[in-house]
């Protein structure tokens, strides 16, 4: 996503960096590891045969950074990670790519990692259902199952030999993606969890938080329709008849909204945080413009430091 | 640019349709605009490779527009004697997209500086330009003033056509053009000799100048400040130039589709109308500049 610069005027940006401040000071004390910059030392035991690992160098005998990032220990193995870093990505894992070119028996999927996942024929159900062979009449039909540029969700099914990654798509709550808008956050902001597809009932919308930061927020589509072929341009007729209800497009504005919102400012996105900017919105009458604006910038930031710090005061008087 | 599946199409032509775009907008609604003058030095003697008389940094939304003015003595045209020269040229970044790299933007390059021309420069004669021309002369038929306007596009996300002809009025705006000297023991025929002077500048008038207003029809309605992906789903668009008094001063369209005259002349209408809060916007943009460079 393009950073979006905002004017803020001088209260704002005063009440920006007290909420910044306060969130800071809440963080916990292993947050604050050794943050480093390019050509940093890298405090190191030189008695301990340390593994100089990615992103570090040797220099006259000192380990120094060679790349802007956290420093991380693991045994005697010493390495930076970058935060702002391509997606890593784990078997398991709930993603949402978009088809950039089919290639025999496959679809190549974008997902912001360094190569083009792949997506086989034989790990997507055929659209009727049966589960058979293969055949080339369903290799001619593949553009009949997903086209270019259709937005998929798939799960991570495991690395090949040569490092590509590899999807499977066989149940119903994975496929393609419609009437909906794709928003695309840093990776290191969606944390792995249970649950990954929300459906949120009060909305009528479908929220997709994908762990390569690819995040779908659609109107919600009841499982088992994904994978219908489309037939052609019919669907997509621009008729009223078959847009997204007013109602709904209002919940999904804003949800995206308040998702752009929360990445801009560096918090680690959940379907609560999400749902509760949502709400704030909602509740002090912003437009759904406004929450793109300087204030609601300035209002989330002071609104998360106050639930972290109520958080943190609660956890202190239970104890 | 990436592409977009059926399914989002679908949605940005429902949004349009609904009054509610993709990031809540409204139809005729701008994103956030920002502005900042100054951002390239004044003539500075240590500073020999970038130097500009007027500059301006603005930002609409996600569109990054770097303007720049830089005057240089040189003589007047023989047909006009009494005009000095504006040329304009804009270059689309490498940073902004990966397919402007070296070649890649000529034609996209090509035809942004074409419409300014059109909507800032008037005709051949110089009859009709936003700038007035004539205040650009320092000796008639001897020397005169050429300005050469630059726009950098450094981040593109849509409507390049309305920023850069933001930036370029705010650039104007902060342009000081150095006071000359004449020295009067000249002959007629000789090369008169002029002082530049370092301390004294003289500021544009802007009030003038026209902002350009781009129209994106997707589906049967308009739309102001198109995003990129708004705009690869446009059927046409139309850029009408209006200035402060409401007066057309250029027309450009775009696209494939044709449009019934009626349609144009709504969409002129409806670019009228939203120009006049667009301007009122930019000024106080510039006058908030102003102030805060002054501090």
């Amino acid at each position: 996503m393009k950073d979006r610069h905002l004017s803020l005027n001088q209260t704002q940006r005063v009440r920006l960096e007290a909420a910044l401040h306060e969130l800071q000071s809440l963080a916990p004390a292993a947050a604050s590891a050794a943050a480093v910059t390019v050509a940093d030392t890298i405090p190191v035991n030189q008695e301990d045969n340390i593994l100089k690992g990615h992103g570090t160098s040797d220099q006259d005998g000192e380990v120094v950074a060679t790349l802007c990032g956290v420093v991380e220990r693991v045994n005697k193995l010493v390495y930076v990670r970058t935060l702002r870093a391509r997606y890593k990505p784990e078997v398991g894992d709930i993603i949402v790519g978009r088809v950039i070119e089919i290639a025999p028996k496959r679809w190549r999927l974008e997902i912001n990692f360094s190569q083009d996942a792949v997506l086989m024929l034989s790990s997507m159900n055929l659209p009727d259902g049966i589960q058979r062979r293969r055949t080339a009449v369903d290799e001619l039909n593949m553009r009949s199952i997903f086209e270019e540029n259709d937005v998929i969700c798939a799960e991570v099914r495991g690395f090949q030999h040569d490092g590509s990654l590899h999807l499977q798509a066989r149940s119903e709550k994975y496929g393609k993606l419609e009437r909906g808008q794709l928003l695309m956050v840093p990776p290191y902001l969606v944390k792995r969890k249970k649950q990954h597809f929300h459906h949120l009932e009060q909305y009528n919308v479908d929220l997709i938080l994908g762990c390569n930061g690819f995040i779908w927020v659609g109107e919600h589509v009841v499982v088992g329709e994904k994978t219908k072929p489309t037939g052609g341009q019919q669907r997509f007729s621009t008729e009223a008849e078959n847009f997204t209800p007013l109602e709904t497009r209002k919940h999904i504005c804003r949800l995206a909204n308040a998702v752009r919102v929360l990445s801009a400012l560096g918090f680690t996105l959940t379907v609560e945080l999400i749902i509760e900017t949502m709400e704030a919105s909602v509740s002090s009458n912003a437009e759904i413009n406004d929450m793109l604006g300087a204030e609601f910038y300035v209002q989330t930031a002071e609104r998360e430091a106050k639930r972290r710090a109520d958080l943190l005061r609660k956890k202190n008087g239970a104890r | 640019m990436v592409g977009l599946s059926e399914g989002e199409k679908h949605f940005i032509h429902g949004g349009i349709a609904q009054d509610i775009r993709t990031d809540g907008r409204r139809r005729l609604q701008f994103r956030a605009l920002s502005v900042q003058t100054g951002v390239i030095p004044q003539a500075d003697w240590w500073l020999l490779v970038l130097q500009a008389n007027g500059s301006a940094h603005v930002r609409l939304g996600a569109t990054e527009i770097i303007a720049s003015v830089k005057a240089e003595l040189g003589k007047p045209s023989i047909l006009h004697p009494d005009k000095g020269k504006v040329s304009i040229f804009v270059d689309c970044s490498p940073t902004a997209e990966p397919m402007f790299e070296g070649r890649g933007s000529e034609e996209l390059s090509a035809e942004l500086s074409v419409a300014l021309q059109r909507c800032l420069l008037g005709g051949k004669s110089g009859a009709g330009a936003a700038i007035d021309l004539s205040s650009l002369i320092v000796v008639e038929g001897k020397v005169c003033w050429d300005l050469y306007i630059d726009g950098l596009v450094v981040s593109s996300d849509g409507n390049l056509l309305d920023a850069l002809s933001a930036a370029i009025k705010v650039a104007l705006s902060d342009t000081g053009i150095p006071k000359v000297n004449v020295s009067l023991s000249a002959a007629s025929d000789e090369e008169p000799e002029v002082d530049v002077s370092d301390e004294e500048f003289l500021q544009f008038d802007t009030s003038s100048v026209p902002v350009i207003i781009t129209l994106t029809k997707v589906g049967r309605h308009y739309i102001v400040d198109a995003t990129s992906e708004e705009e690869s789903q446009m059927s046409s668009a139309v850029s009408v130039s209006v200035n402060r008094h409401g007066q057309i001063c250029g027309l450009t369209k775009r696209g494939g589709a044709g449009l019934d005259p009626s349609v144009i002349l709504d969409m002129i209408s409806v670019a009228k109308h939203v120009s006049q809060q667009f301007i009122s916007l930019l000024d106080s943009e510039i006058a908030a500049a102003e102030a805060e460079a002054e501090e």
